[in-house]
């Protein structure tokens, strides 16, 4: 197991800017997650770890070797892909063995790692079958059991899970944090699905428009989002965006003026500008109440069970979400008043920039 | 007992459809022709066949009787005893091997650096590589038998394999299907320490076996029933292959039906085996050849 640091790595196809100074630096045994949307370049960030992709500039160093030069059989990495690229014409043991064959490994040594690696993904019964006679999370196992009988530093994951039914989804993504717990080598998984990054994650890169935009913690992440894009990529459902008509200093914090409420937090102040800022609260920070400072229409209802998420128009038009319990007698078209949680709101600039109520 | 109701009345609707069924005119006519042409194409092997089993005697007295009177094998027995066929036959069985193994191994290396790696020139290479199609072999050939004159080929093995190597379509073929495997098992076995030799003969090579396999069984017959070049190069009965060998039999003997046409039973009889044997895979081959993937 190796820390693995990233310096400065940038990438491009031609003219296009794909990476652009990317820099972290991930600890021994973490669970990464690079979540972002579609083409954000954390993909691209992956295989340029597991040297698949070149790096135009920057370095990237696994335990104390620089390896953005090595070969990707030399950088001591496995990878699973998205599409688990099993070899069809092969059985599961000689998918597994294949990389540890090509190395010249000992047939009785990759005989124990191979077996063992089955015991523990409890695919032992299918090591003589061929891939098209397994199901995808059958799959999804022998994909991780090749790249965990190469004992390697890291393994990277490239969205193993977004080819699984929901329900296998779940049970994988469960068995895989058991895995982790159990191994405990260094995981960097790829996913634009923030479910799987917050439950599976010790830190989360969210990545967006070729850069990182915050390295967390999930309830870092979550609690304390560095930019707005953060704030409305992650959590569902996402964030609510009020434009702020004014802001005063008050001696109990900043009062801010937003959606015809005002509400008073200890927020960082912002340059003091009105112009573009944005109150950001989460919906769970909205919560219906016959005194709330926040009034509005419903629009729409989504009655979950053990909450309801009450879609609400304000005055001014903007459409916010807010919960209220769920045996909720509201419906839709009636007038409704929201109150505010001040701690669960954040202050957003106009380059997006947060400030956090605390 | 209702599932035998069931189908018992399932067969009634059936047999009720198909009386009712107008009668397909456009159908039968369509069977009636493509029946006829297949009778035409049939009829020369047959003939071939039949005359090669008559004695010399009824051939030559004329009447175009399509059954012999007497069943005669005198002409196999002629040429197996006072030809060369039996060296000929090795001769065509280790060019077409040799032809079929070289040009598949060597396509698909070509086909694979063309469709997997990136490398300067490759665009080139393979414009040059589907230029190759509007040059006919016929064009080189005087350039080919100057050549392996040079290189003291002439009435060898090689000098009847080299020139028979330069086969497109097998590269095209191959690149067609190397580009529509996921790159991802590339990159997988990249990860696996496997070299691009490995990668090829161990993964994409067994992912496309059915077209390797459709691939070889064409290019062996083409090798076997290639006439011109063998004809040009091979001209010693030591080295020449059946169809060359087969024409030694009218030279020697004269126009001797019976036994051109045993000569040339037995020259198309291998290729004639590999077609009745693998007919799939040849009509494969044969769509994948004209661009068509089957």
């Amino acid at each position: 197991m190796a820390d693995i640091v990233l310096k400065d790595v940038s990438k491009a196809y031609g003219v296009v800017q794909v990476l652009d100074n990317v820099s972290m630096h991930i600890r021994s045994g973490e669970f990464i997650v690079f979540l972002g949307p579609s083409g954000c370049g954390k993909s691209t960030l992956l295989r340029m770890i597991a040297g698949l992709e070149a790096v135009n500039s920057g370095e990237i160093h696994i335990g104390d070797r620089r390896v953005d030069t090595l070969p990707p059989n030399r950088r001591g990495v496995a990878m699973v892909f998205q599409n688990y690229a099993l070899y069809p014409h092969m059985t599961v043991r000689q998918n597994m063995s294949f990389g540890l064959e090509n190395i010249g490994t000992d047939k009785a040594e990759i005989a124990r790692r191979v077996d063992e690696a089955a015991r523990m993904l409890e695919i032992g019964p299918m090591l003589d079958r061929r891939p098209a006679q397994l199901s995808g999370g059958q799959r999804q196992r022998v994909a991780i059991g090749r790249a965990i009988v190469r004992e390697p530093d890291a393994f990277l994951l490239d969205e193993p899970l977004s080819n699984l039914d929901a329900g296998l989804r779940v049970r994988t993504r469960v068995e895989l944090a058991q895995l982790h717990q159990r191994i405990g080598t260094t995981m960097i998984f790829v996913t634009h699905d923030q479910t799987e990054a917050m439950t599976l994650a010790s830190r989360i890169v969210v990545m967006n428009n070729r850069k990182v935009e915050q390295i967390g913690t999930p309830m870092e992440i979550y609690s304390r989002p560095a930019s707005r894009f953060v704030a409305a990529f992650v959590g569902s459902p996402a964030m609510n965006f009020i434009p702020v008509s004014a802001i005063r200093n008050t001696d109990s914090g900043l009062q801010v003026e937003a959606g015809g409420a005002t509400i008073t937090a200890a927020f960082a102040s912002p340059a003091g500008n009105v112009e573009g800022l944005t109150l950001g609260i989460r919906p769970e920070a909205l919560r219906v109440a016959s005194d709330g400072a926040l009034k509005g229409r419903i629009a729409l209802l989504e009655r979950l069970g053990d909450r309801t998420l009450v879609h609400v128009t304000l005055a001014d038009g903007t459409l916010v979400i807010g919960e209220d319990v769920g045996k909720s007698t509201l419906e839709p078209g009636t007038e409704v008043a929201l109150a505010i949680d001040g701690a669960g709101t954040h202050l957003f600039d106009a380059e997006g920039v947060a400030y956090h109520a605390d | 007992m209702s599932t035998e109701i069931l189908s018992r009345s399932q067969a009634a609707t059936v047999d009720r459809a198909r009386r009712d069924r107008p009668l397909d005119f456009i159908g039968i006519a369509l069977t009636a022709i493509t029946l006829l042409v297949a009778l035409a194409s049939f009829f020369p092997i047959y003939w071939a066949i039949i005359t090669s089993i008559k004695t010399d005697s009824e051939v030559i007295s004329g009447g175009n009787s399509l059954w012999p009177n007497r069943f005669s094998f005198d002409s196999y027995v002629h040429i197996w005893t006072n030809t060369n066929i039996g060296i000929w036959y090795v001769n065509s069985f280790v060019t077409s091997l040799a032809i079929t193994i070289l040009v598949i191994v060597s396509s698909a290396g070509c086909a694979y650096a063309l469709s997997q790696l990136d490398f300067p020139g490759r665009r080139v290479i393979y414009v040059l590589i589907l230029a190759c199609f509007m040059v006919p072999m016929q064009a080189l050939i005087v350039n080919h038998f100057v050549l392996m004159a040079q290189f003291k080929l002439l009435n060898t093995w090689a000098g009847i394999i080299l020139p028979q190597l330069i086969v497109p379509v097998t590269i095209i073929v191959y690149k067609q299907f190397f580009d529509s495997v996921p790159k991802e098992f590339r990159e997988a076995a990249q990860m696996d320490s496997a070299g691009h030799f490995k990668i090829l003969f161990r993964i994409y090579l067994p992912m496309n076996w059915g077209v390797t396999a459709a691939l070889a069984i064409i290019t062996f017959i083409g090798a076997w029933n290639a006439f011109l070049w063998p004809f040009l190069a091979a001209t010693g009965e030591a080295t020449m292959t059946v169809p060359v060998g087969i024409t030694q039999v009218k030279d020697a003997y004269g126009i001797v039906y019976g036994k051109l046409m045993a000569s040339a039973v037995v020259a198309g009889l291998p290729v004639a085996i590999i077609y009745l044997i693998f007919q799939r895979r040849v009509t494969q081959a044969i769509m994948l050849s004209a661009g068509v993937k089957g």
